[in-house]
């Protein structure tokens, strides 16, 4: 088996064009369809077939295919309703965000004037730069936490080329036992997520990267999760987090600004048949506020209040984005692995058919055999 | 004429109905608001909020955000809130007491500045239940 495989690599390498490499080649060929991954015995008609002989054992793997399909099936539609939950989620998050921004808006407005002079607005010559990097809890969901390694990975480079400094704050069990395995990558903290990430643990992590700017050990706080475009596709996103531009901009990596005003929710649906997803844009209203509108304290005192919620928003909506990414992914994969169990039971029990009707007339011929020789 | 008064955390409306009377902790002290306040804008400490419905007082804990009075309408966005009944009495002095050993435990800036915000939340919510039983 092992000598097989390894002419099998031999095979598959570009050569030069050499005769007797070519004739090599051809003839290897078709053993490599056959003892593709079978251990033993009958060839098989179909090329990726594994075989095994004995009905016996057929029929145990059969059962097993089906198990399989079960569980898959079950934790796809198990996906699927918790996709929804989430996207409860952030509906139930938008009166907070639109009053939000309602209020920065107005309050912008009357300052206009004025020289704010924010400490979460500051901006610094960067030297450190903290990544916050959202993966899953759990894995079977397809590329998700990879992706999001890679792109994380990736701005490490970026940064290191630029001769920054930088150190991570990890939430999710994925991403968390990634790094520990890496002791050569600076993690500030490890930070567990939930099933539904709640308020309490974006503020736990918006509490880190604001202690973590204002004390100045770093002078730029990045959030990199996976934006929901679809439920085959998603993007991992890098949001510069802290220092917020006193409008309220949402600032990608980039430099491309959206105006907090702006935003985008989606929507599961049905569209003939499947499940889709929608993302509709939406602009919050934002109308002249009363100008007899009374500031209590300092204006930039009500401000410093502000920012702050503001931080902890964009941090749930990072985290709530994440994981419905991350059930869209579990729910392709799994649908994608029950599609192939399917197939495999399929090609299984017509296996298994054939041997058990090869083993009959065996048998037949065997009795009929014998009743000739008597007469 | 009543008040009506929303309260907002970042994934979920806490309160949204009518009341007679609030006191909310604000940076500058605490401000009662009856109805017909002058419509003023404030940001709200790490404290208490107090409301009342018909002679009686509900409590509530808050962790920090912004008030928004109006005509008659009070709109209060924080990091997050809790209820005094819903908070449990034996978890949340268990937090206090971790906050402060973790106060006293704390070195460098930041370290400081995250132990007095967490040991500040943990307090408010103590004194929520107090409230509470008093």
């Amino acid at each position: 088996m092992s000598c097989s495989n390894l002419t099998m690599l031999v095979s598959s390498k570009p050569s030069i064009s050499d005769a007797s490499n070519l004739s090599f080649r051809s003839v290897l060929n078709p053993f490599q369809l056959l003892s593709q991954n079978s251990p033993s015995c009958s060839p098989s008609r179909s090329s990726v077939t594994p075989v095994q002989c004995g009905l016996r054992e057929l029929r145990t793997r059969i059962e097993s295919v089906k198990n399989t399909q079960k569980i898959t099936e079950a934790m796809k539609l198990v996906a699927a309703a918790k996709v929804r939950r989430a996207q409860e989620a952030v509906v139930n998050g938008r009166p907070f965000s639109e009053t939000l921004v309602e209020v920065l808006y107005n309050i912008n407005e009357q300052l206009q004037t004025e020289d704010i002079d924010v400490p979460l607005t500051k901006v610094r010559p960067v030297k450190k730069v903290a990544l916050v990097v959202c993966t899953g809890d759990r894995g079977l969901c397809g590329g998700f936490n990879n992706n999001i390694i890679k792109k994380a990975e990736k701005r490490i480079a970026e940064l290191k080329d630029l001769g920054l400094d930088y150190t991570i704050i990890s939430v999710g069990k994925k991403g968390n036992s990634y790094f520990l395995r890496r002791p050569y990558i600076p993690v500030d903290r490890f930070l567990e997520g939930g099933t539904l990430p709640t308020a309490k643990e974006a503020q736990a992590i918006a509490d880190d990267a604001f202690s973590l700017f204002i004390s100045e050990e770093v002078d730029k706080v990045e959030l990199l999760y996976t934006k929901f475009v679809s439920l085959v596709k998603s993007d991992p996103v890098i949001h510069t987090l802290l220092p917020l531009s006193p409008k309220g901009e949402i600032c990608d990596i980039n430099g491309n600004c959206v105006d907090a005003a702006d935003d985008e929710f989606f929507r599961l649906t049905t569209k003939e048949g499947k499940l889709t997803v929608e993302r509709d844009s939406v602009r919050t209203k934002t109308e002249d506020y009363s100008p007899i509108l009374e500031f209590e304290q300092d204006p930039v005192q009500i401000l410093d209040a502000l920012l702050p919620l503001y931080l902890n928003s964009q941090v749930l909506r990072a985290l709530q984005e994440s994981l419905a990414s991350e059930l869209a992914a579990r729910m392709s994969a799994m649908s994608s692995a029950t599609d192939n169990a399917v197939e495999l039971k399929k090609n299984l029990s017509i296996i298994y058919n054939r041997e058990r009707q090869a083993k009959i007339t065996g048998e037949i011929l065997e009795i009929v055999a014998g009743a000739n020789a008597l007469q | 004429m009543t008040l009506n008064l929303c309260v907002l955390t970042p994934n979920r409306i806490v309160w949204d109905s009518e009341v007679k009377e609030i006191i909310l902790s604000t940076n500058s002290g605490q401000i009662g608001v009856l109805p017909n306040h002058a419509p003023i804008a404030t940001a709200v400490d790490i404290g208490i909020l107090r409301i009342r419905l018909n002679d009686q007082w509900v409590t509530m804990a808050l962790m920090g955000g912004f008030a928004r009075i109006g005509n008659n309408k009070i709109t209060i966005l924080v990091n997050d809130a809790e209820k005094s009944s819903d908070i449990d009495p034996e978890e949340a002095q268990q937090t206090l007491e971790i906050a402060e050993a973790n106060l006293s435990k704390a070195e460098g800036k930041r370290q400081l500045i995250e132990a007095n915000l967490s040991l500040r939340r943990a307090r408010t919510r103590v004194e929520a239940i107090n409230m509470l039983s008093q």
